[in-house]
């Protein structure tokens, strides 16, 4: 990711993505039931001011907006590096059905059925499920072509499904905690999930530090990719498990918010230069996308709140329609 | 450029297989150093497969690919790339991405995750883009050029990995006659300057005239195997094509000519 800093147009990408999400940040920061004046957040933020304020600015929001930033972030790399693996731009963890059955795991622990794990643990055994699963019905091709999305369709559809009959199963109140987690929110998350989401992040940042030339290479064919001196497969395996890890850690602090794993890396594309799998990029924008989304959802009708994932659906699905239709998208179908 | 460092590859009794099928049965082929090989046969023969083999694109189930005599699959990656370098069939391209950027890929098994761009790249960069004429194109993107120039950025992008060895797997099919020529003139230069050289050919007739050593296979065989003036025969043209014609001397160069193509053999004496 260094590197990506050494090219021009990137790194103004990178830059622009940066001041958009301190921007955003610091907006959902002030804006809200009780508003509070942009220099005080910054004064909040520095440590000087009145207990009311730090306890708004830091205790209701800025934990808040900090589990919506890295829970965006991880979605976006997911999504952006899934994307590469399989050279396909709908290729994401949402549309693939990861996030669902991370969702589907999560709520079982949370009403009660199943083991009684934490829920990062439970959707990160969903995720990695679903995929072993697209994975197996694909065949011989991998993360290539057509059958590993629609086996992962078929799979995010029966995960939907298993996550209502529970909801439809269980108790009225078990169901009503669950409740978030199937739309995605921001207003289950455990601390306890942010703070592993957040070593998640950090481990997948090193990881794909470490592999990001090789990654820049799969954006050839498998053949010149090898013969560029890349270790193909470890990178695929690599590539995918931190996919899956990274929306796993993600779902159990937000919920399937599955749309910013497919917008946030096509705005890095059209921001960064070509040649490069713009992963620092569409982090930042898929932070951005879902601090700004939550945003909206608290201010837009309030007091009522709008689910972030309810936001990013109504923002996302034209754009995924828009992508579909669009003439010339050679680059990744 | 001088090539300081040389590499010798070979193919050891190497049987290679699609899934279940077997295309190539107990294959042993040795590049001579320096030299251009050209891999011709009928379509389906297995000269891409062979080709692919010796790149370690596709593995063997049995035998083994000798780099330098190491097992390739054994040689770290990197090092390969190091001293191998391949222009595919598929070569498709990220959109928008330019022809230095495609260069600059080239580079890549001479760096390492925290070694930058260094001089020594930057030389290795400016030599292939005026090795392959293709300095003017360097800010164009790929998809605006004609075949031939975005041919020419593959091959920059594989001379400027530097290795001893290259090799390419129809490097002109799609391309018209005027570029086809600019292609194998590229490929005899960079022999020239001591790659050893190996091409998968359709056209008989172009490995006759810019090949020196020729290795013609036949359903997953090779047949015959030396320098096209010793080996090429109306025999060996009918055994691999299956069609008859007649061999003249290039009067320019001294390489085996073929004329009047004809699938029965018999035309030939009733025009007379």
């Amino acid at each position: 990711m260094l590197l990506a800093l050494t090219d021009k147009r990137t790194g103004l990408a990178n830059g622009f993505l940066l001041l958009a999400l301190v921007a955003a940040s610091l907006s959902s920061m002030s804006l809200g039931t009780i508003s509070v004046a942009p220099l005080d957040v910054l004064g909040s933020l520095l440590g000087k001011a009145d207990p009311m304020t730090d306890f708004v600015v830091k205790e209701l929001r800025g934990s808040r907006i900090l589990a919506g930033l890295l829970s965006g972030a991880a979605l976006a790399v997911a999504g952006c590096l899934m994307q590469t693996l399989a050279r396909n731009r709908l290729a994401t963890p949402g549309i693939i059905g990861i996030d669902n059955a991370a969702t589907a795991f999560a709520v079982a622990s949370v009403v009660g059925i199943g083991l009684s794990l934490a829920p990062s643990a439970m959707a990160l055994a969903g995720a990695a499920a679903a995929t072993s699963l697209a994975f197996g019905l694909a065949g011989a091709n991998g993360t290539r072509g057509y059958r590993f999305i629609v086996a992962g369709i078929g799979i995010g559809a029966i995960a939907g499904a298993a996550t209502q009959v529970m909801l439809s199963r269980v108790a009225i109140d078990a169901a009503n905690a669950a409740y978030p987690w199937t739309v995605g929110s921001l207003n289950a998350r455990s601390g306890h999930s942010v703070v592993i989401l957040s070593i998640g992040l950090v481990l997948a940042a090193i990881l794909l530090a470490i592999i990001n030339r090789g990654l820049n290479t799969l954006q050839f064919s498998d053949a010149v990719a090898i013969a560029l001196g890349t270790r193909l497969r470890a990178i695929r395996i690599l590539g995918l498990g931190l996919s899956v890890l990274l929306t796993g850690l993600a779902v159990s602090v937000c919920g399937p918010v599955g749309l910013v794993a497919l917008l946030a890396p096509e705005l890095a594309r059209t921001l960064c230069r070509p040649g490069k799998v713009p992963l620092l990029a569409s982090g930042l924008a898929g932070a951005t996308f879902m601090v700004l989304a939550d945003l909206l959802g608290r201010t837009l009708f309030s007091p009522l709140e709008i689910p972030v994932g309810i936001i990013t659906a109504i923002v996302g699905s034209p754009y995924l329609l828009w992508i579909l239709l669009k003439p010339s998208n050679r680059s990744l179908t | 450029m001088n090539l300081t460092e040389t590499a010798t590859l070979a193919a050891d009794n190497i049987t290679l297989a699609h899934r279940k099928f077997t295309v190539a049965k107990n294959l042993s082929v040795t590049l001579p150093p320096g030299k251009v090989t050209a891999i011709v046969g009928p379509n389906g023969c297995g000269k891409s497969t062979l080709l692919n083999g010796l790149a370690r694109i596709h593995a063997p189930d049995t035998g083994t690919v000798l780099l330098d005599g190491k097992d390739i699959h054994v040689l770290p990656s990197k090092e390969v790339a190091r001293k191998l370098a391949l222009l595919p069939q598929d070569n498709t391209a990220p959109e928008g991405l330019t022809v230095a950027d495609l260069v600059r890929f080239g580079r890549q098994p001479h760096q390492g995750w925290m070694k930058q761009w260094s001089r020594k790249d930057q030389q290795a960069f400016d030599h292939a883009v005026t090795a392959a004429d293709v300095i003017e194109l360097q800010d164009r993107a790929l998809d605006t050029l004609s075949g031939g120039q975005r041919q020419r950025a593959w091959i920059a992008m594989a001379v400027a990995q530097e290795t001893p060895l290259l090799l390419l797997d129809e490097p002109t099919s799609a391309l018209d006659l005027g570029h086809q020529i600019e292609v194998f003139e590229l490929i005899r230069q960079l022999a020239a300057q001591g790659k050893t050289v190996a091409m998968v050919v359709h056209d008989l007739a172009s490995a006759c005239r810019y090949a020196d050593h020729m290795v013609a296979m036949k359903a997953g065989k090779v047949i015959m195997e030396g320098p096209p003036g010793e080996i090429v025969s109306p025999e060996l043209v009918h055994t691999l094509y299956g069609v008859h014609c007649d061999l003249l001397e290039d009067p320019a160069t001294g390489s085996p000519l073929l004329v009047n193509m004809r699938r029965e053999r018999s035309d030939h004496a009733r025009c007379q």
